[in-house]
């Protein structure tokens, strides 16, 4: 590399240059940097001894320490300050970690979405940016509206919440919006599809949602998946009106349009997968119940 | 393997994954067949794997982990429980007018306990970041390959089972006293089995075994074009996992 032309080598290529001309690397000419490693910290000697850091007297040299919050007798903050009720039932609402439009717009610009397949749960947690924990009251993602004015994709996307204006961004550009419900089970499996076939579990019905939940999911404006798509197809065209755009007709792309068009049913949690399948990986098979009442339950 | 002079055979330098920003580099592939070098052609390696800036941070780390995660330290010393005696009170508390005392064995005692001393087994066991570990690989290999010690083969194939061939090959090849040989399957062929049994420098090591201990020990590492596929694919292949973070994580039972 040296001595051809007038090149400037940088970087990694001077770094590589100069190992040229050092000695072999070895076992005996290797080291760690600088603090990488912290020294033994030993009580004893000068700087370790005599008090060992537990300085004098008290509670804090005789290892017999106060309560946590404990101030020495006096009211304490944690009795002096009166509950108030303004997380009262905050354990119980459920929360939608936010998916901005501006990310939705990176992903699909840098290849991480395809466009080509509907967009719902599973896959943008597969691009395993996006944490999903159902245990800690998530519920799934919510769609905001920043980067609302530069959304150019065309998606059949299907998230758990989304404002009145995204849903116009979604509509302006040919794409499709529904909300949907998951409930926890169901939601542990679409996280992570692999770990949950792998499991050898069949596929959980998806549950209606709660008694608070059902209002909005069954609100055509809020594109609910159970409310009824001819009002929702109305609501469409109204909020073209509103927000005046003219709402692209879907039956222009009719190699898009069966993609576009494509919804889960209220029991379903994958694409082409019926609650009570049961799928094997490794022998790449799918099993069905056979049993009168197994597939009743699975119907309902 | 783009073999230019004799070529027949084709690689996609990366295969999934081309090199975008660094060019690659371009390595002769030799022959085992002679003992005097036979240059078949050449092929090129992806930068990412073999151009890779030469971390040695990384690679001390790397070779500290490898020593340090199998060491358990059987250093041990007894607490004042454990010395044998030590049970009754030496002397009444009061009327000796010496000092007072409980046990024979307590730590300020000669022949006492030992209060923080080291306790056998200690285990040492830690497990290196995912990332560290994969970078430690990329850093050593190109590094081997700047410093001219890495070489390509076609495969492990001598004509005999001598030990002296082998020898007599490294010499005239100017290859470092102790030498790696590294194959894509665990089970070598013969020849060159028995004729590096005898030489504890020359060691023969299967594509998944290769660590940064090793192939800085051994002076020259020699690669087969089949060792060289399969390393690019799998470097290639955890460097552009986009779950990286969940192989790094505890493995934890019944995990949701």
């Amino acid at each position: 590399m040296a001595g051809m032309g007038n090149r400037v080598l940088a970087g990694t290529d001077r770094a590589l240059d100069l190992l040229r001309e050092l000695p072999r690397l070895s076992l005996s000419n290797i080291r760690s940097n600088p603090k990488a490693f912290k020294r033994n910290k030993r009580g004893r000697g000068q700087h370790g001894g005599k008090k060992h850091g537990a300085g004098n007297k008290g509670s804090g040299q005789r290892q017999n320490f106060m309560r946590l919050g404990y101030e020495t007798g006096n009211n304490p903050f944690y009795l002096r300050v009166p509950k108030e009720p303004y997380y009262k039932g905050h354990h119980l609402r459920r929360e939608y970690p936010p998916i901005s439009l501006m990310q939705l717009q990176t992903l699909i610009d840098t290849g991480r979405l395809d466009t080509s397949k509907p967009i719902d749960l599973s896959a943008l947690c597969n691009t395993k940016l996006f944490q999903l924990s159902p245990l800690e009251n998530q519920y799934g993602f919510q769609l905001t509206d920043e980067g609302l004015d530069n959304f150019k994709g065309r998606v059949n996307i299907e998230v758990q919440y989304a404002s009145e204006q995204v849903i116009s961004a979604i509509e302006r550009n040919g794409g499709v919006i529904t909300t949907a419900f998951y409930d926890a089970p169901s939601l542990i499996a679409m996280r992570d599809p692999m770990k949950f076939f792998a499991s050898g579990n069949p596929i959980p019905k998806r549950q209606m949602p709660p008694e608070n939940a059902v209002e909005y999911y069954t609100d055509p404006k809020n594109r609910g998946y159970l409310a009824d798509p001819d009002l929702i197809a109305l609501e469409r065209f109204k909020l073209a009106q509103k927000y005046g755009y003219e709402l692209p007709d879907l039956k222009k792309d009719p190699e898009l349009l069966p993609m576009m068009l494509e919804r889960k049913d209220p029991r379903q949690i994958f694409f082409g997968l019926n609650p009570g399948w049961l799928v094997n990986l490794k022998d790449k098979k799918i099993f069905e119940p056979e049993d009168e009442q197994l597939l009743e339950y699975f119907r309902s | 393997m783009i073999l230019s002079l004799y070529g027949a055979w084709q690689k996609n330098c990366g295969g999934a994954f081309p090199p975008k920003f660094k060019a690659p580099r371009q390595v002769w592939v030799s022959n085992m067949d002679t003992v005097e070098e036979e240059k078949l052609g050449l092929i090129d390696l992806h930068p990412e794997v073999f151009a890779e800036r030469p971390r040695v941070d990384i690679i001390h780390e790397n070779v500290r982990w490898q020593q340090l995660y199998r060491h358990v330290s059987y250093a041990n010393t007894k607490m004042r429980y454990e010395v044998r005696g030590g049970g009754k009170k030496p002397r009444q508390q009061k009327g000796s007018g010496r000092s007072r005392h409980g046990s024979i064995r307590s730590p300020i005692w000669r022949g006492g306990g030992i209060v923080h001393g080291p306790r056998s087994p200690t285990p040492y066991f830690y497990m290196l970041g995912f990332n560290t570990r994969l970078n430690g690989l990329r850093s050593t290999l190109s590094a081997k390959l700047a410093q001219d010690d890495l070489h390509i083969v076609d495969s492990l194939d001598i004509p005999t089972d001598d030990p002296s061939y082998l020898e007599k090959l490294v010499e005239e090849r100017g290859w470092g006293p102790a030498v790696l040989f590294v194959d894509d399957n665990d089970i070598m062929p013969l020849n060159i089995t028995a004729a590096s049994d005898s030489h504890g420098h020359y060691n023969l090591m299967p594509v998944y075994g290769l660590n940064v201990y090793s192939m800085l020990k051994h002076h020259t590492l020699v690669l087969t074009l089949a060792a060289v596929e399969r390393l690019e694919e799998r470097l290639l292949f955890h460097l552009n996992r986009n779950d990286a973070a969940s192989a790094g994580q505890k493995y934890k039972l019944d995990s949701v």
